[in-house]
Parts: C-alpha cells; sequence; structure tokens
C-alpha cells in the first residue's frame, strides 16, 4: 500500500449521530485515511446525517460530542464539510441566510458547516478518487 | 461512468427512498448516467394506483413517471422480488425493465449509492 498512489476521499453520512454509527465511523474512516496519507476532499451530509452538523446537539458529558468532535476535525484539516439543503431544512438544521428566507425564530447550523445542494455530492463523486458512504441502521 | 442508485425500502415508511430518488435526478441534472434499481420491499414502489392521500403523503407514481423526463436512464426490479411481494408484470408501472438484482449486474455499473 505504501507505493501506491493516494486515495482522495469524498465521504457521504446518511446515519444521525446518537441513533447510528454512521458519524463515528466515517469519523474513524477520516483520521485513518488521512495518517495513511490519503485525501479527504470533503465530507456531505444527507438525509439523516444532516443532524451531524448541529449547533444545539447536547449529549451528557460523558459521552462522545460527536458535532464537535467532526468540527474540530473539518476545521484542523481544512475539509469542507455540506449538509445537504434539502434534507437539512426537513430536519429543523438551517444557517442564518436560510432562516432569514424562512422567518424562523433561530439558526442552528454548526461552524464550519455549511449548506448546500445535492450538487456538492455529484461534483465530490466524479472529482474524488472514491465516495464512501456510512449509513444509519436502516 | 454510471451510477446505479438502489431503493430497498418501501415507500412513505420513511424517507430514504424519496432521498435516493433526489440523487438520482441531481446525477441526471449533472448529465451524469444513472439507473434506478428498486429490489427487496423498495418494488413496492412501482405498484400501479397508490393512494397514499389518506396518510397524508404525496404519490410516488409521480416522481417515478417523471424519471425519464429528468433523464434516469432506467427504472429496474428485481424480478423475484416482484413476485415475493405479488406483483405482476400488468400491475407495474410504465416503463420498468425485469432483472435479476445479482453481482452480475452490479458490475455494468462504476458506481452505486443507497440513500441510508
Amino acid at each position: 500500500m505504501q507505493d501506491s498512489t493516494p486515495f482522495s476521499f469524498t465521504l457521504v453520512i446518511t446515519g444521525a449521530p446518537y441513533s447510528s454509527q454512521a458519524p463515528q465511523s466515517a469519523l474513524s474512516f477520516a483520521a485513518a485515511a488521512i495518517k495513511a496519507g490519503h485525501r479527504v476532499d470533503r465530507v456531505f451530509l444527507y438525509g439523516d446525517g444532516v443532524q451531524l452538523a448541529s449547533a444545539l446537539a447536547s449529549p451528557p458529558s460523558d459521552e462522545p460530542q460527536w458535532p464537535r468532535e467532526w468540527s474540530t476535525f473539518l476545521e484542523e484539516h481544512g475539509i469542507p464539510g455540506v449538509a445537504c439543503i434539502a434534507s437539512a431544512l426537513r430536519r429543523g438544521l438551517v444557517d442564518e441566510g436560510e432562516q432569514k428566507r424562512y422567518e424562523l425564530p433561530a439558526s442552528n447550523l454548526r461552524a464550519p458547516f455549511t449548506i448546500a445542494g445535492l450538487g456538492e455530492w455529484v461534483e465530490g463523486r466524479m472529482s474524488s478518487s472514491r465516495t464512501v458512504y456510512f449509513h444509519g441502521s436502516d | 461512468m454510471s451510477t446505479l442508485i438502489v431503493i430497498d425500502q418501501p415507500p412513505y415508511g420513511s424517507w430514504a427512498g424519496r432521498e435516493a430518488l433526489d440523487m438520482a435526478f441531481s446525477l441526471a441534472a449533472f448529465d451524469q448516467p444513472v439507473s434506478l434499481l428498486f429490489c427487496g420491499a423498495g418494488v413496492n414502489w412501482l405498484r400501479k394506483g397508490q393512494e397514499p392521500g389518506t396518510i397524508r403523503q404525496k404519490s410516488v407514481e409521480k416522481n417515478l413517471a417523471a424519471a425519464p423526463i429528468f433523464g434516469v436512464e432506467a427504472l429496474l426490479a428485481d424480478g423475484d422480488d416482484c413476485k415475493r411481494y405479488g406483483l405482476e408484470a400488468e400491475q407495474l408501472l410504465d416503463g420498468v425493465t425485469l432483472v435479476q438484482a445479482d453481482s452480475q449486474l452490479f458490475t455494468n455499473y462504476s458506481h452505486t449509492a443507497f440513500a441510508g
């Protein structure tokens, strides 16, 4: 493996934290990939996976804070994290722009995540050498 | 590179299938070749005459009828799973191709995705 060309990955997370292991598995995968010299181009949250980008998740202090662990990881490595806009709006995850547009009482998107369309996923799977999916239990 | 989006869950009980359909339409909108495979309980998406109004959901039939217009190349259904759910050919939506969803089928696609 050491001689092989490094891969570039787009990671797609469709399982929510605390109801599935998907965000945790994806984080372990991303950390291992980078450690092995590969690149993670972007992380795309889809379906229930958008819950990972919530700034309001407050698990008990003796449980891992997956949204915070993921944002720290993304910031450390300069990896864009994108939540699908249709999935996010359905599930009550909004940035300030969408808050204004829909006249909502609050926004709750955790930095550095952004909200964008499925085109980000399409582009990711075209430009990365591998696209890996992390699903919930369904 | 051609993509196969797999829907293996029944319509209406979860949003995963609907979101898988959005993935297919999105690829088609970017001129990426894409087909849909319905297998397992997912074959129930293809049943004619769905009336989910009483559970306040929109019929997925309209979305599927629009698939060829949006550029989705094929609607595939696993023949054995159709039998398992008592779906005869005449009960299926128009334009569905029956296939055997095995490893051989998947080799025709460079990319496979499930919504969840």
